[in-house]
């Protein structure tokens, strides 16, 4: 699995009983060090660009909102006795829940749908589903947005051919929620599909094809083989999508801005919201943060027991 | 140049980025009173930010400052970052176009504008009091109203369904002509009322939004005014639960089922493309959707019509969205700032722009509102000649929220507290007095 | 196991290929069948776009006609849009500011990726785990912090700022998929190299990075993809016309006010989405062995 497998110390000893016992020493050291430089880059980018930023944003998220005042947690409590905010907190959950679980639906049974095709035909239909992913994010939701414009969208043109009357996409609360879900998942689903796919075509077929000689039908083999087998790469796709979905801005403030009366609101675009458009920058900044803690937990389980199975897998 | 040109892009991009892209480079004497960097706010309308580079080109090469100018758009709200980022960076341009609310909110780092103010008013008149409302902070002027970018939102009607429908003749109860005509007085909200409701029975629904964008928030501040009801007033109590709040309630409550289904979630272009598309009879805009249709639907461009909004109880108010020129404290060069900013609202320059917008933008002087532009805009002639407020219309401007503490206005804005309410009553199922409850605490917040 | 007892039956086999058979058809059929669903599903939108982006102005504001289908084709806003040079610096922005970007992450991802998959120092363990978290810092909320760090290095307004910032996206992830492609690197090679008397350096470039690919290019086409689409950090960062990546200069170029100026931003879209889909097109195979292998390699 992909954590770095440092179990990779072991081939050492062995190889430095080749080298002039002084030398060992020496290298080892050099070993050290050398690998700190390289990978001194990338801890400068975290540390400066990330790190720094998100120190002094909770720090901004501590004041006032003249910004003169250290307020410590007040904007939170304040936020949390708010109805508007705890709607966000509803519709975050919601939709970045409803989503991934869609998306990692979707991507899961196109993956299994594709390794049953021959490759030839793979390869076309692999590209073409994957273009909803690789259009930039702004872009497509702005074809998507005139997909369901008011007065012009080609969806309730179609609606309307069959007699059916026009769908307020945007307009009302549960459409509105549901089409910015929708573009979520159009948008990920492909991902999903993509590291399914692989993962699927690393399950041996062996072992496939003992379970249907000991008779087991579809669903057996899909919960006894298929899914424990990719329970790595599930955790690890849902994680990561999880957390991008959670802070995803672009779909929303480019098609609803928050939806009707803020039912769409999600953290980030709330957050701009109350930050940068009304002039209170700590509480936006207040807003954004509130997930982290929550997610980093999440996240922290989910990479111990990834890295646990690993361990196990690798002996 | 009267009714607008079909709108080549090409020439529009090219000549934006020549602007945008070469620094204006002056006679570089030894007297170069120094450099100016300005972002003015990117105007839609084609050739209109040229017309503005060509102004500061004349002033610079006047007073020999080196100026470079940046023409940052309000899509996205770009502006706002682009502010937010300077304030907090302590580093930009020297003159920045402010929106409405952005004075209030950082006007601990603007510079004072009293002076400007004085000499300028003194010379054409007043202002509207929303000026000082949004611009005089502990005393003084921090910014003075740009032209560029401020803009009315009066209703913009089809003359026709106007006529067929409604039976009201616009051209003769607004005519374009000094004195309103007859049946002036008659246009109330009630009439409107009225009129939103045939125009729907027959077809074709009034475009209001209702929903969390500026255009939605504008015209539901204004009938607020109308009726005197206030959310916040002027010392900062909640003043939410009373009497007129719950008549423009219920006036709303009877407006709803004349309007389109989705408009609550209309965004500030919906009720353009209303209007455009042939499919609404009456919106609250400034000319920007008219022009359009002039060019994209000609059918229905030429049978709009531009008029002062209805009257309440309380008087006609209009909703007036004003831009503001400002200068930050940490400039490097005040003084030349301040100078330009003088120079580009005086008389002369001010037309200048107007004439260059087709009439979309709006000088913060009443005896500017007499510009030949708005008098000879076309198709239909006259069309846009009650776009600025004028002495016959008897209005008031109207900024929403106003007059509570800026602070709060401006959350009672961008959070559309007003069409939030209403919703809630028209979709939410939701009584007026729970609305207003609902209200109350958001205000609560608010105001903390 | 079971696959021992797989050699033992041997009379069952003979009964099972026509069953078997019927039913990998149905199987197949189904297949194609759902693909083709999610093929339309998945398309309908660029296809949407595509059509209005052939459309002129006029007919797309008009209401009457099929807006899936175009009346009068015209390819206007597109030769519009090419022969803009807004639209021209926009292209040429992105592609420099990206090629830039893909060159540091992917040093930096190869770098720290060998480190931390085949080195050890105090710390790396964590370190490999947790690169992935930067993620949970959204970008939404870092800009604001950020404007002081670029205002502080006179990066305002400069689409070298973007050089700077893009890598943050990219590098976390791009990097986990190097560790993982590394980690799965057999152990016998790097004892053979230092049996030879390698260096770390010469391992990486001789060994490592030929084997490992697909994974990079997997990776490399991964912060392609990131770095041409970002949205929020050049809408924050950058505001003249000359400065502008495609994503931002579309956007604020051909939405004006409440003007939007839909055949050309279809165009626009279009041609943004382009260079990737190019990309992919040809070097998909890799993509898809290097993303995938490098994330299951256990």
């Amino acid at each position: 699995m992909a954590d770095g497998s440092i179990a990779a110390a072991p081939s050492m000893p062995g190889v430095a009983s080749y080298a002039p016992p002084g030398g060992l020493h020496r290298l080892m050291r050099r070993r050290s060090t050398i690998a700190f430089l390289m990978a001194l880059p990338l801890i400068a980018i975290i540390v400066l660009l990330v790190v720094y930023p998100t120190l002094y944003a909770i720090y901004l998220s501590m004041l006032n909102k003249r910004m003169t005042k250290f307020v410590g947690l007040g904007n939170f409590v304040f936020l949390l006795g708010r109805p508007t905010f705890q709607a966000v907190i509803f519709q975050s959950v919601l939709f970045a829940v409803s989503a991934v679980v869609l998306k990692a639906g979707i991507g899961f049974a196109l993956a299994h749908f594709m390794h049953n095709i021959p490759s030839r035909r793979q390869r076309i239909l692999r590209g073409l589903l994957l273009i909803p992913w690789v259009v930039p994010l702004a872009m497509s939701t702005l074809g998507w947005w005139w997909l369901f414009d008011p007065s012009y969208s080609a969806f309730n043109w179609v609606l309307n051919a069959f007699g059916a009357p026009s769908v307020p996409w945007l307009g009302q609360t549960w459409w509105a929620r549901f089409s910015v879900i929708l573009v979520n998942v159009w948008y990920g689903a492909p991902f999903f599909m993509i590291m399914y796919l692989a993962a699927l075509k690393s399950v041996p077929e062996q072992l496939y094809e003992a379970a249907a000689i000991d008779g087991a039908s579809a669903i057996q083999k899909l919960f006894f083989i298929t899914l424990p087998m990719m329970r790595n790469i599930i955790s690890i796709t849902v994680l990561f999508s999880l957390i991008v979905t959670f802070a995803n801005f672009d779909i929303v403030r480019i098609l609803t801005n928050g939806g009707p009366q803020d039912s769409t609101h999600l953290f980030s675009t709330y957050a701009f919201q109350v930050g940068i458009q009304s002039g209170d920058i700590p509480l936006g900044a207040s807003v954004s943060l509130f997930m982290l803690p929550i997610l980093a937990v999440f996240a922290f389980f989910i990479l111990r027991g990834v890295n646990r199975r690993t361990k196990e897998q690798m002996g | 140049m009267t009714s607008p040109r079909p709108l080549s892009r090409r020439a529009a991009l090219a000549a934006g980025a020549a602007a945008a892209a070469l620094p204006l480079v002056h006679i570089r004497t030894a007297a170069a009173a120094g450099k100016l960097t300005i972002a003015f706010w990117d105007h839609w309308v084609p050739g209109a930010n040229d017309v503005m580079t060509k102004l500061v080109n004349e002033w610079s090469a006047k007073t020999k400052t080196e100026c470079t100018i940046d023409f940052v758009t309000s899509v996205g709200n770009k502006n706002l970052l682009t502010i937010a980022a300077e304030a907090q960076a302590k580093t930009g341009h020297d003159i920045n176009a402010f929106p409405t609310w952005e004075v209030h909110n950082n006007a601990q780092l603007l510079e004072p504008m009293d002076d400007v103010v004085k000499r300028l008013s003194a010379k054409y008149g007043e202002m509207s009091p929303i000026v000082e409302y949004l611009s005089k902070i502990d005393g003084s002027y921090r910014a003075m109203p740009s032209i560029s970018g401020s803009q009315n939102k009066p209703p913009c009607a089809r003359i026709d369904i106007f006529k067929e429908k409604v039976g009201m003749d616009l051209q003769s109860i607004f005519p374009a002509a000094p004195q309103m005509g007859p049946g002036y007085d008659q246009w109330t909200w009630d009439a409107f009322l009225a009129a939103a409701d045939k125009c729907a029975k027959a077809g074709f629904p009034f475009g209001m939004p209702m929903g969390q964008f500026t255009d939605a928030v504008d015209w539901v501040g204004s009938v607020f005014h109308a009726y005197g009801a206030e959310l916040v007033n002027a010392k900062g109590d909640i003043t939410v639960n009373s009497d007129q709040v719950k008549q423009v309630m219920e006036w709303f409550k009877k407006l709803v089922p004349s309007l389109p289904e989705d408009v609550w979630s209309w965004d500030d272009a919906s009720n353009n493309r209303a209007l455009i598309s042939g499919k609404s009879a009456l919106i609250m805009n400034p000319p920007s959707a008219w022009a359009v249709a002039v060019r994209d639907n000609p059918t229905v461009g030429e049978k709009c019509w531009t008029f002062p909004p209805p009257a309440g109880p309380k008087g006609r108010f209009e909703a007036y969205l004003p831009y503001f020129w400002g200068v930050w404290n940490f400039s490097q060069n005040k003084t030349a700032a301040k100078e330009l900013i003088e120079w580009l609202s005086e008389r002369e320059q001010a037309e200048r722009l107007c004439t260059a917008s087709h009439g979309y933008d709006i000088p913060p002087f009443q005896s500017m509102s007499d510009f030949k532009v708005w008098a000879e805009e076309k198709p239909p002639l006259g069309t846009v000649y009650n776009y600025p407020m004028r002495p016959a219309h008897h209005s008031v401007a109207s900024i929403a929220a106003q007059p509570a503490p800026p602070d709060v206005a401006v959350q009672i804005y961008n959070q559309a507290t007003m069409t939030k309410m209403i919703s809630k009553m028209a979709t939410g199922g939701q009584t007026i007095d729970q609305a207003i409850a609902w209200a109350q605490t958001e205000l609560e917040g608010f105001t903390r | 196991m079971s696959v021992t007892t797989a050699t033992a039956p041997l009379a069952a086999p003979v009964r099972r290929p026509r069953s078997l058979r019927a039913e990998r058809r149905w199987a197949l059929y189904g297949s194609y069948v759902a693909l083709g669903f999610f093929v339309i599903f998945f398309l309908i939108p660029p296809f949407h776009m595509f059509m209005t982006s052939l459309k002129t102005s006029a007919e797309i504001s008009s209401e009457s006609g099929n807006p899936w289908l175009v009346a009068h084709p015209t390819l206007s806003n597109y030769i519009e849009l090419i022969l803009a040079p807004n639209f021209q610096t926009f292209f040429w922005n992105s592609t420099k500011i990206t090629v830039c970007v893909v060159v540091i992450t992917m040093v930096i991802s190869v770098l720290a990726a060998f480190s931390l998959a085949r080195m050890k120092f105090w710390g790396s363990q964590t370190l490999a785990t947790g690169v992935f978290l930067t993620y949970l810092v959204p970008e939404s909320l870092l800009f604001i912090p950020m404007f002081q760090i670029i205002g502080a290095l006179g990066l305002t307004n400069n689409a070298w700022a973007m050089v700077l910032l893009y890598p943050t996206l990219s590098v976390p992830f791009c990097t986990w998929i190097m560790i993982g492609y590394f980690a799965s690197i057999p152990k016998e090679l790097d004892e053979a190299a230092l049996i030879d008397g390698a260096s770390w350096f010469q391992m990486l470039t001789q060994i490592f990075i030929p084997v490992a690919m697909p994974g990079i290019i997997a990776a490399t086409i991964f912060a392609f993809t990131v770095s041409w689409g970002t949205f929020l950090y050049p809408m924050a960062y950058l505001f003249s016309s000359n400065q502008m990546v495609l994503t931002v200069g579309i956007v604020s170029d051909l939405i004006r006010a409440d003007v939007f100026q839909w055949g050309k931003i279809m165009a626009g879209s279009l041609m943004a989405a382009a260079p990737p889909v190019i990309i992919y097109a040809f070097l998909m195979d890799y993509y898809i062995a290097g993303l995938t292998a490098g994330a299951t390699k256990g």
